[in-house]
């Protein structure tokens, strides 16, 4: 029997049981869809997430005080003097470091008018800009007069400025911090959000300004940028804080620092093992899926065998071999669930088109993304899913006496 | 020169077994069939007239003795080589029709097609038509086969038989499903068949169907009881309203 022969038989053979043959694909539907939903959703929340990480820019990192509270875990309250300006004195001086801006937080309410936020409170220096690598849509930044004459002026960004004022100019007006009076010198461009938080409803003022303001001995972070090599920078500050605050810790431990480097491309790398696991985890329950669809598959093909009994012997009878018999009920079982796969694809597909479209409308930086070996895959399972739960149904008929099956009832 | 016979036994033996336990259904069987006849087998069921047919149209292996089909010793050949005569030597007519459902008239009479190693696939097609106006249901070729009478999906079964050109046909209780005046019409289809040269064995278990061939041979018990000539041949008359 010609392949093309078996292949119109097998299609005959689906489109005349369309019910049922439907039914039976809805397990590898569901199935190869879920797969594809899931890693669609995935590869947009990997994407959303990369995008918050990078924007920090590949060379940059953040130095938080304080003890890691485990892998991944948030920075521990206790130690979060650790870092002072002494230590931030000897960092400068280093020449695997680019810049460097130590940040003082001024804990409080800003208010202009009637209208009041609480945003965070930024004492920076203008390297931090150089860091974040934002700069003024209008007015200026925080320049060294203004840290040298510890002056009373604030940088808004883009959102708090709006808050703020509305539509009126921010420029020029004044500002009240905890009841202290800031003058605006400036706003910021938009730079959207960083690591999930609001980069623009931040105000910045200056560093020495904040200092006097919370009288604060220590940082509470510091933000820098690398010269030449990212890792040279980083072992270099990590070798400079272990010795000034008498940390042995050759191993490299950073459990027993206490400070805590973060940067864009540790922060990456965590994601993508997080990814992966989730990864494994959605095939994993794919796989299951498929299984429970393959039962599904081989369950109405057995059937189909039974019924179809008469019409095996027939073939027989004029002519069909074992093998043509065989290949003609393992090609339906394959076409089935390739079909189903197709299916599964599309709606897989078009759902999380869906979700991506309903999504964007809150959170701007999702976009849709799609995994394509993900649905190569999903599609490969199915198939192989047909072929291997299809041997047995096919088996069953191609050994099937033509005698028997001729007289069968 | 003695023209060499289209079917001979010689000694033919079938047993089943069953767990080492032998059933013998045919002993010593010798038989010889020519080309161009029209032989009915008769007998009571369990006589062996099913399981002679089995062998004789190669669904299944002898158990013994042999089986020469055109002079050629069949003796035993594998699954494959059986399927592969069957393709092309010999054809079915079921007592349940056995067409498959929900299939125009001319799919069903194609089927036999796919499993044929020479017939070239743009031959199917005019081939089946032929077959289909050799029984006269030209105006039936695009019907779905459960949309037509029982007289009428036996002669498309019919008409798939004749579809490969084959040796042999044989009728396994054609008429058995069927109306007197259907059984009638069925029965001028096979007759004109044999005029037309075809070989028939006709299997059956009541005389009136049998009476229709040239020869009758009754089995027994798994031995022919009688062999002859049958000189009370009905002919299918033309029915009116079939046809």
């Amino acid at each position: 029997m010609r392949l093309r022969d078996t292949l119109h038989t097998a299609i005959i053979a689906i489109t005349t049981n369309g019910r049922r043959s439907a039914l039976t694909m809805l397990g590898i539907i569901i199935g190869v869809g879920s797969v594809v939903l899931m890693t669609a959703v995935g590869a947009s929340m990997e994407e959303l997430i990369l995008g918050q990480i990078s924007s920090l820019g590949s060379k940059s990192m953040v130095i938080f005080p304080g003890q890691q509270a485990g892998p991944g875990g948030a920075v521990a309250t206790t130690g979060s003097d650790k870092l002072t300006f002494e230590d931030i004195e000897v960092l400068q001086k280093l020449s695997a470091i680019e810049s460097i801006s130590p940040i003082v937080l001024i804990p409080g309410k800003v208010t202009y008018g009637r209208e009041q936020v609480s945003p965070m409170i930024s004492g920076v220096v203008p390297n931090y800009f150089k860091n974040q690598d934002v700069t003024a849509a209008r007015g200026r930044i925080i320049e060294s007069r203004d840290i040298e004459g510890a002056r009373s002026v604030a940088v808004l960004g883009k959102d708090s400025a709006i808050d703020l004022f509305g539509v009126s100019d921010p420029l020029g007006q004044k500002v009240k911090i905890n009841d202290r009076s800031f003058t605006v010198i400036g706003i910021l461009e938009p730079v959207g959000s960083q690591f999930f938080q609001n980069f623009d409803e931040r105000i910045f003022v200056p560093l020495s300004t904040a200092k006097a303001v919370t009288s604060q001995k220590y940082v509470n972070f510091v933000t820098l940028q690398a010269s030449e090599s990212f890792d040279v920078a980083i072992s270099e500050v990590k070798s400079v804080l272990r010795r000034r605050h008498d940390i042995q810790n050759p191993e490299d431990d950073s459990d027993k620092d206490d400070f805590i480097v973060r940067s864009s491309a540790q922060a990456s790398e965590i994601l993508g093992s997080v990814s992966l696991g989730i990864t494994m985890f959605i095939t994993m329950i794919a796989g299951i899926s498929l299984i429970v669809g393959g039962i599904g598959i081989m369950n109405i093909m057995l059937v189909a065998v039974t019924e179809r009994t008469r019409e095996i012997g027939l073939r027989k009878a004029v002519g069909a071999r074992k093998s043509d018999v065989l290949l003609q009920f393992l090609i339906e079982a394959v076409l089935l669930t390739l079909i189903a796969g197709v299916i599964g694809l599309v709606l897989g597909f078009g759902l999380s088109a869906l979700i991506a479209a309903v999504l964007e409308k809150f959170f701007a930086a999702y976009t849709f993304a799609y995994s394509i070996p993900a649905m190569g895959l999903a599609m490969a399972m199915a198939a192989s899913t047909g072929l291997i739960f299809g041997i047995y149904p096919a088996r069953k008929a191609a050994n099937l006496s033509p005698m028997t099956a001729l007289r069968y009832e | 020169m003695p023209k060499v016979p289209l079917i001979q036994t010689k000694a033919l033996c079938k047993s089943y077994f069953n767990e080492e336990l032998e059933t013998p259904v045919l002993f010593d069987l010798d038989l010889t069939i020519q080309e161009g006849e029209f032989v009915s087998i008769m007998g009571p069921s369990g006589s062996g007239k099913s399981t002679l047919m089995h062998i004789l149209g190669f669904l299944d292996n002898i158990t013994s003795g042999q089986y020469l089909f055109r002079g050629k010793p069949t003796r035993t050949m594998s699954d494959d080589e059986l399927a592969q005569i069957r393709a092309t030597r010999v054809s079915f007519v079921f007592q349940a029709f056995n067409l498959l459902p929900r299939t125009s008239v001319l799919d069903n009479v194609m089927l036999p097609l796919l499993y044929h190693p020479t017939i070239p696939v743009y031959e199917r097609e005019d081939r089946a038509r032929k077959a289909i106006e050799k029984v006269g249901l030209t105006d039936r070729t695009d019907y779905l086969t459960n949309q037509l009478s029982g007289g009428q999906q036996q002669r498309v079964a019919i008409a798939r038989s004749l579809v490969t050109e084959p040796d042999l046909i044989f009728a396994d209780e054609p008429t058995g499903n069927l109306d007197s005046k259907s059984g009638v019409a069925v029965m001028e289809v096979l007759q004109d068949l044999h005029k037309q040269g075809h070989t028939i064995i006709l299997v059956t278990h009541e005389m009136s169907t049998a009476q229709h061939a040239q020869r009758i041979i009754q089995l027994l018990d798994g031995k022919v009881d009688k062999d002859s000539t049958n000189f009370k041949r009905i002919i299918a008359k033309k029915s009116n309203t079939l046809k």
